[in-house]
């Protein structure tokens, strides 16, 4: 089983233009990271902040509603965020490479 | 003696003193009267009352502030005489009674003036200033970031502003409890700073977890249950390659490729591939889900360079998100020779294995081995199981299936320990048929085509007087490797045709009718591996071969070769094709893993309004024509059981 999370983070870091997975636990901690340790604390810690906002956001404009996805589209990178109740998973992606 | 006399001086003292205290008496009770004369009421009394008043207000009583007061002059105190206010009477009193005369008269007057200052007793508004004026922890409020002060600014403090009585101004010799009035102050006050937040920054400073915790976080359940459900998600997400900033007013990148793909009638839309699971493994099977018609589930053969790997496996993939990745891949020990989707539950997809299992997996499982197999005995499947399909509705169904040595099951899914229904498919003679191939007709749950490894093809039925075999076609020389009924749509006009393929290079169309052949068509130079009807087109199919060609076939344009044909890149050995459910897209499966899809250009897929017609005057013509060469043919060459396929194509 652990196997497949495994496989299942490798296929997502070898997908085409990726630069880095980091997954996070629900108190902005990295549990598994394919980035440095530094870049990592500071994504870790930035985006979960940003994830929790932004679900924050999502349910007090609809309590019935909830954040599925956030996707950050910048100069340079695009992040992808999948919010989860207890991790959230993190892809920094190169969209022009 | 020396002590009577200092008693007797004592005594006499005493007297004295009491002589002076009694003569005050009088003298008082004199003034009193005098007092009482002059009407006005007795000050002591007053006073007492003031106080009283005050202290239950919960303000210094007046006598205490008056001692405070005591450095202020006798000047200003004659003014004050005239300032509004009655509680400082009393200070002006207890200095001389005359000034106290004018005074009373002069407190009549501008009473009546004097209630409205009074009534700025503006309470709480300062004691909240005092509580909140240093920078405190405090409980934060949405607006209280500015509060509303009433006179100076260093107003905030009751002995503050009565330390600057010396030199204040007129309001500032009011006493305390009333406040001087004038413009309110606006004044800033610290962002509050709740508790929670404080906590909140210094625990994510502190906390770091160490590779053991990590560690029990990845292999805890829930941890995989979402990495494999956010990763599934997030490979979607990352394979959309559109690019939302394309700018079509600056640049000038030529889309040449894409109209080149237009023209064409078949081009490669994608590939689906995967190194571990699907290399080197042949294609058996293609399925289409019902409920997601996105979803294709294709099974594997064993992959004879990695023994070690499970023999079987069946993997689904999504042909609606660009992702590279199956979305799911299940496997089991024997090699899976046919699969499908529980037509009715979405998430279960059956296979049919080389031992003669048949085996269920469910996506909802976090396994990938089966959850559940029919037994290996003699009441159900001891050969390979090559045909498996689910017919029925969504509340009486089954899975029908047939192994290699003519035995057919029924089961029901929910009890796969043994067979609801067996039948044996047997030629007249009893000899078991080798079933290689079958097909439901459109709509039906009881009558099928099979194909068999002696190159004979059959109609049977499941049920009735004469279940099992009922009528056996011509044969083809080889053995037969694909079977496809017609899809009939909108008229059941059609449903007796179906088509085989077979390994003697040859397709032929058929009807139930008739035990020979309608047409055969002898285009390929190779084994013909499988053929498949579409499912929007009443006369069009798909066929593929051995040397890799993918042939559609319109019979309303050509009957003599195929409308269009590509050779597969690599030209590797096809075994499988199928339409999507949609008409739109060909899949085809080869020998070495790979399943290839193809777009089908819209003019050739769609059927025009009249193509149901122009198919039944087409039919017409093939039988009018076989007739006649059957005709020609006892004439001319009178060899009998000379096989149909090796002439028809002399026809037109």
């Amino acid at each position: 089983m652990s196997q497949e999370v495994e496989e299942t983070l490798k296929r997502i870091q070898q997908h085409k233009g990726v630069v880095g997975t980091i997954v996070v636990n629900n108190e902005g901690v990295a549990v598994k990271s394919t980035l440095d340790n530094t870049s990592t604390v500071q994504y870790a810690g930035l985006m979960g902040q940003l994830a929790d906002k932004a679900r924050s956001v999502v349910r007090d404009l609809d309590p019935s509603n909830d954040l599925t996805f956030l996707r950050i589209r910048s100069k340079k990178h695009e992040i992808m965020i999948a919010p989860d109740k207890d991790f959230i998973m993190i892809v920094i992606q190169n969209p022009t490479d | 003696m020396d002590r009577k006399a200092e008693l007797e001086r004592k005594k006499a003292k005493l007297q004295a003193l009491r002589d002076e205290k009694e003569k005050r008496r009088r003298e008082k009770e004199e003034k009193d009267l005098q007092e009482a004369k002059a009407g006005a009421p007795s000050e002591k009394d007053t006073r007492k009352d003031l106080d009283e008043m005050l202290s239950s207000l919960g303000v210094a009583p007046v006598s205490e502030v008056l001692s405070s007061l005591s450095s202020v002059t006798s000047v200003t105190s004659d003014q004050s005489g005239q300032t509004p206010d009655a509680s400082l009477q009393p200070t002006l009193n207890g200095q001389n009674t005359k000034a106290k005369k004018q005074q009373t008269l002069s407190v009549v007057q501008v009473q009546v003036t004097n209630i409205q200052p009074k009534e700025n007793v503006t309470y709480t508004k300062q004691t909240q200033t005092t509580s909140s004026g240093t920078h405190e922890l405090r409980d934060a409020h949405a607006t209280d970031y500015y509060v509303l002060t009433f006179g100076d600014a260093q107003g905030d403090d009751e002995d503050h502003s009565l330390s600057h009585l010396d030199h204040g101004g007129f309001h500032s010799k009011l006493p305390p409890g009333i406040l001087p009035h004038g413009l309110p102050t606006v004044k800033e006050v610290a962002p509050a700073i709740t508790p929670q937040e404080q906590k909140k920054d210094d625990i994510k400073q502190v906390k770091e977890l160490s590779e053991e915790q990590k560690q029990m976080i990845i292999l805890s359940e829930d941890f995989q249950r979402f990495v494999l459900r956010s990763g599934r998600v997030m490979e979607r997400a990352l394979s959309e390659t559109v690019d939302i900033y394309t700018d079509y007013i600056g640049g000038s990148e030529s889309d040449e490729g894409l109209d080149e793909k237009s023209h064409a009638r078949l081009s490669l839309n994608r590939i689906f591939y995967d190194d571990r699971w699907s290399k080197n493994r042949c294609v058996t099977s293609f399925d289409w889900s019902t409920h997601f018609p996105e979803l294709m589930v294709a099974s594997y053969h064993n992959n004879e360079e990695l023994p070690n790997e499970p023999d079987g496996v069946v993997v689904v993939w999504n042909t609606k998100f660009k992702k590279q990745t199956p979305e799911d891949v299940f496997h089991c020990q024997s090699a899976v020779m046919s699969t499908c989707f529980a037509k009715f539950h979405p998430n279960l997809i059956l296979g049919g294995t080389y031992s003669g299992q048949i085996v269920l997996w469910d996506n909802r499982v976090q396994k990938r081995t089966p959850i559940q197999r029919t037994p290996l005995s003699s009441t159900a499947h001891t050969h390979p199981v090559y045909c498996l399909s689910m017919v029925g509705t969504q509340n009486a169904h089954n899975v029908i299936s047939i192994s290699s040595d003519g035995r057919l099951c029924s089961w029901s899914l929910d009890m796969l320990s043994a067979p609801q229904d067996t039948l044996e498919l047997q030629q007249k003679q009893p000899k078991p048929i080798a079933v290689t191939c079958m097909s439901f007709l459109h709509d039906e749950v009881n009558n099928f085509v099979l194909g068999s490894e002696d190159g004979y093809v059959h109609s049977a039925s499941r049920h009735g007087n004469r279940s099992g075999i009922i009528e056996t076609y011509e044969k083809h020389l080889g053995p037969v490797t694909g079977i496809s009924t017609h899809q009939s749509h909108t008229t059941a006009e059609f449903s007796h045709l179906f088509l085989t393929s077979s390994i003697d290079w040859t397709i032929k169309l058929w009807s139930l009718k008739d035990t020979k052949p309608l047409y055969s068509f002898e285009d390929n130079s190779d084994y013909v591996m499988d053929v498949a009807w579409s499912p929007i087109h009443p006369s069009l199919f798909a066929a593929v071969d051995g040397s890799g060609r993918l042939d559609l076939w319109n019979l309303n344009q050509d009957t003599e070769v195929p409308t269009c044909s590509v050779v597969v890149e690599g030209a590797p050995a096809l075994n499988r094709v199928s339409w999507t459910p949609s008409g739109l897209h060909v899949t085809i499966g080869d020998e070495s893993g790979k399943i290839y899809v193809y777009d089908v250009a819209d003019n050739v897929a769609q059927p025009r309004m009249d193509e149901w017609q122009r198919f039944g005057t087409t039919l017409h013509e093939l039988k009018m024509n076989t007739n006649e060469d059957f005709e020609d043919l006892d004439k001319s060459m009178s060899i009998p059981q000379q096989p149909l396929s090796l002439t028809g194509s002399s026809v037109a």
